[in-house]
């Protein structure tokens, strides 16, 4: 993926729709979709989308780049891949919205801060980056937090039992986090990652 | 018996809320001539959500890790039981090996700790190994307590198939919307596999562990289709799969008034049941919100 995705002179800018063809992964093979409408109709949390994957799809090649990033189609997505399998074109469907939910982080909208997944998100890579594990418990409560004091603690409260439950039959475990033996080495490698993509996308 | 050396990926549910996934694993896989040896200092895949904030050289930088330490020890197997890990595992090794300019930006990352990968491993999930492997035939070999009788709903879910259900040794394992081999895990083991349409149904995933609220009817659904079939439990070889409609259960009784109490176990530890291990120690029954035995018993 290289540099930030151009930013529209108006609302329908074709220039993103090439972006997105050169840069997203899978992207290459959206200039193939015909519209039929498998990946919508596969989808099993499609009603729950602002635009099913055919009409973002629709979108992007009519150059609407904010309407796109700010969709929740990028976050309400369950990554189970039957648009994947089923696309008559070999579209990889679930990448793509993958991708441009990395870019919609990378380029600050809103839906990329303020969305359940966004949240949940950011609190899987702190405890992956961190720990080098996912630690269930600490993601599951940093997640909670980020929507302040007062509903973490009502989300936390809300889930007590089931937590309970996890720590009585020991598939939660009290004390501290998992983690890899060499976390020195697991950070130098991600700190590079980090810096190769920045370079990619130039510094924000 | 064939035996053989797997480098083994436990992923991070191993040592959480699939514990009892891995637990059986294990002793089914040793009684079944297959050495799992962890790959050495294994790190999380990224799952389903990695790719938000750590884009994409961080999910290759994660993958690539594993990779590297499991080369690095031998076996050209890399097998994992984890629906999420199989996938990341699977894609970013695929993607490392057909591209020699990826491949070496990968190695550029992976030489900030001192690791290299050159793309050659075979990734695999364990349900992939039993079937192209170890075969049935074996698995019947090992049972002396067949479940006879027990109506066994054969639950794949998604990613133990999508999109992977194709080996990197060519071919597919099973098909992507009509998957057999758990049904033929269950037969296997002397339990009656019912006809489930809702096999291949998503519980949500991730997005039910974050927001339930926007998916307890996907599960809803999936237990209906559980009922209708007239099984009294379900097996699934996916964590999350496992973890999520038991976990959520009593929430979808309360929010639709449903009385569903099915326990959902894994394929493994069905195994490790009727293959007469130890039901603490190896088939790990005592580790659900829902327990299995009181089912388990009525089987003869």
């Amino acid at each position: 993926m290289n540099a930030m995705s151009p930013t529209p002179s108006k609302a329908y800018d074709l220039n993103f729709a090439r972006w997105v063809y050169e840069n997203v992964d899978g992207g290459d093979r959206m200039a193939l979709c015909m519209q039929c409408g498998t990946c919508s109709g596969s989808c099993p949390i499609g009603t729950q989308m602002d635009h099913g994957p055919r009409k973002l799809f629709m979108m992007i090649r009519a150059g609407m780049k904010d309407a796109v990033l700010s969709s929740n189609t990028l976050w309400n997505c369950v990554s189970c891949y039957n648009c994947v399998v089923r696309c008559p074109r070999q579209v990889p469907v679930t990448y793509i919205l993958h991708d441009l939910a990395h870019v919609a982080v990378r380029e600050g909208y809103a839906q990329a801060k303020e969305s359940d997944n966004a949240r949940f998100a950011k609190a899987f890579w702190w405890s992956a980056a961190k720990y080098g594990r996912t630690d269930e418990r600490l993601v599951t409560a940093k997640y909670y937090f980020s929507f302040g004091v007062g509903e973490g603690i009502k989300r936390g409260m809300a889930n007590q039992k089931i937590a309970m439950g996890m720590v009585k039959t020991k598939r939660m475990h009290l004390g501290m986090p998992h983690k890899v033996k060499n976390t020195g080495e697991l950070h130098a490698i991600l700190a590079k990652a980090a810096e190769m993509e920045a370079k990619k996308h130039g510094a924000k | 018996m064939t035996t053989k050396t797997m480098s083994y990926y436990p992923g991070c549910s191993s040592q959480a809320s699939a514990v009892h996934l891995d637990t059986s694993l294990r002793a089914v896989m040793g009684k079944l001539g297959i050495t799992l040896r962890d790959v050495e200092d294994w790190n999380c895949c990224g799952a389903s959500v990695g790719h938000v904030d750590g884009g994409h050289l961080g999910m290759y930088a994660l993958n690539g890790r594993n990779l590297a330490a499991a080369q690095a020890q031998g076996p050209e197997d890399f097998v994992t039981p984890c629906a999420a890990c199989y996938l990341n595992s699977h894609y970013h090794n695929e993607k490392i090996r057909g591209d020699e300019a990826l491949k070496a930006e990968v190695n550029e990352v992976l030489a900030a700790g001192g690791k290299s990968y050159d793309g050659s491993l075979h990734v695999r999930h364990s349900c992939e190994v039993l079937v192209n492997d170890i075969g049935m035939d074996a698995v019947k070999a090992q049972v002396t307590k067949p479940l006879s009788g027990l109506k066994v709903a054969g639950w794949v879910g998604c990613q133990t198939v999508r999109p992977f259900a194709k080996t990197e040794r060519g071919g597919n394992y099973d098909a992507y919307d009509d998957p057999k081999f758990l049904d033929d895990f269950i037969s296997a083991c002397g339990a009656d596999a019912v006809p489930f349409k809702g096999k291949t149904k998503c519980c949500g995933g991730s997005v039910s562990v974050m927001s339930p609220d926007k998916t307890l009817h996907l599960m809803k659904d999936i237990l209906d289709e559980v009922k209708e079939t007239g099984a009294e439990v379900v097996v699934t070889p996916c964590p999350l799969c496992q973890t999520n409609l038991e976990m959520y259960q009593p929430m979808i009784n309360e929010k639709f008034g449903t009385d569903f109490n099915f326990p959902v176990m894994f394929y493994s530890q069905l195994m490790a049941v009727a293959f007469g291990l130890d039901a603490e120690k190896d088939a790990a029954l005592h580790q659900h919100l829902i327990p299995p035995q009181p089912v388990l018993a009525r089987a003869k």
